[in-house]
């Protein structure tokens, strides 16, 4: 990878979700190569090209609040290897729940690990209800109509190499009232259960592990 | 029972909080996660449908599993990484998701989750030096959201490398009669 390439990498196991879609929409406007996080071997390569961008763009999902393992596994790594000088650093981080505080951890994640190893972090943008996307285009978000133009402008910054505020998504988004809550929980809820009985499980039943010690 | 997940490669707070723990006489299994083989979680989605409650990847965390979903306290024990836990832990943490309850509940006005069987209690152990207030921050902040979307109680800890016995002891017995 040229020094002045943007890496666009995926940290998420599923290749057609919805972080790879957000950085198709990015590769769209830059024309950046979409690189997938590797889920066995040596992350040693990976890490070369990491020292080798210009700039690096990270999209994964939030498993329990923040980003998965194996990217905490590439920048543990990666702080070992340094190498690093100034490459500007960028995040995105979606989850199911509709709340950024639920996802954030993901991005503050991202900056200490800039802050401690010389690259420079210019922001990221946290999406809500991500999961339920799937991989289809962000035209089709609960909260299209915001969120859209906002991420579009988080890709405007990328291109342009400058800082992107967290006003961005924290603005775009705003959490469901108390009616919309409770009829989430319930639809959510029903679906949920709906698949596991489908697949002839009982929802209500104690879990597996649980049942095989008895 | 009290389970107890650490990442002993950089240090030994795992065991000595394991000790600490064992000397009040209750029933503890503990894992360090770095000896572990576990493979990261990979969405699958099976643990939540076709094999409800169940995660298909056959590695060492099959061991971990089934004690933690019938624990009263979970205890993660973990050097604190860009103000998160290891990768060792992280791995734990991620295929978690087979022993939680998939269904939505309301808590505080806020849609959460919740874990298998009767809940549990939910502690996190940091440890690090000359941490930043950030970090300190961004860890504790980790532990409240997982408690929140686990809707379970249970609180984090930070203890830096010069820590001695007695802070592992206190922290022992808030786990254990907290």
């Amino acid at each position: 990878m040229d020094k002045s390439e943007i890496m666009l990498l995926c940290a998420s196991p599923r290749r057609k979700g919805t972080s790879t879609m957000l950085l198709e929409r990015i590769q769209a406007v830059t024309g950046s190569e979409v690189v997938f996080l590797p889920q066995k071997d040596s992350l040693h390569e990976l890490v070369l090209v990491m020292q080798q961008a210009a700039t690096i763009v990270i999209s994964g999902p939030c498993y329990i609040n923040t980003y998965p393992a194996r990217l905490i596994e590439l920048l543990e790594a990666a702080a070992l290897a340094g190498g690093f000088s100034g490459q500007k650093l960028y995040g995105i981080i979606n989850g199911g729940m509709p709340y950024i505080h639920t996802h954030q951890h993901g991005l503050t994640c991202l900056q200490l690990f800039a802050e401690q190893n010389h690259l420079s972090w210019q922001g990221g943008f946290v999406l809500g209800c991500g999961a339920m996307l799937d991989g289809k285009p962000l035209e089709k978000h609960m909260n299209r109509k915001t969120v859209v133009p906002a991420f579009d402008q988080f890709i405007r910054h990328i291109a342009a190499g400058t800082p992107s505020p967290s006003c961005l998504y924290e603005q775009a988004q705003s959490p469901p009232g108390k009616i919309m809550t409770q009829v989430f929980a319930k639809l959510l809820t029903f679906l949920v259960e709906k698949s596991i009985k489908k697949h002839g499980h009982d929802p209500k039943a104690a879990n597996w592990y649980l049942r095989e010690q008895e | 029972m009290i389970v107890i997940v650490s990442d002993d490669s950089k240090g030994d707070y795992g065991p000595a909080l394991a000790e600490a723990v064992s000397q009040t006489e209750t029933q503890l299994v503990h894992f360090s996660a770095n000896a572990l083989t576990v493979m990261p979680c990979v969405a699958c989605g099976s643990c939540s449908g076709k094999t409800y409650g169940r995660c298909i990847t056959q590695d060492d965390m099959q061991q971990v599993l089934p004690k933690i979903a019938g624990c009263r306290a979970l205890v993660l024990v973990s050097p604190v990484v860009f103000g998160g836990v290891s990768y060792h832990i992280k791995k734990i943490m991620d295929r978690m998701a087979a022993v939680g309850d998939p269904r939505y509940r309301i808590s505080e006005g806020e849609l959460v989750k919740g874990m298998s069987g009767q809940g549990m209690n939910y502690y996190m152990l940091g440890i690090g030096d000359e941490l930043s207030a950030t970090e300190r921050a961004a860890f504790l902040s980790l532990h409240e959201e997982n408690r929140k979307i686990m809707s379970a109680q249970g609180q984090a800890f930070i203890l830096s490398g010069r820590s001695g016995q007695a802070s592992i002891n206190k922290i022992a017995q808030e786990i254990v009669y907290g």
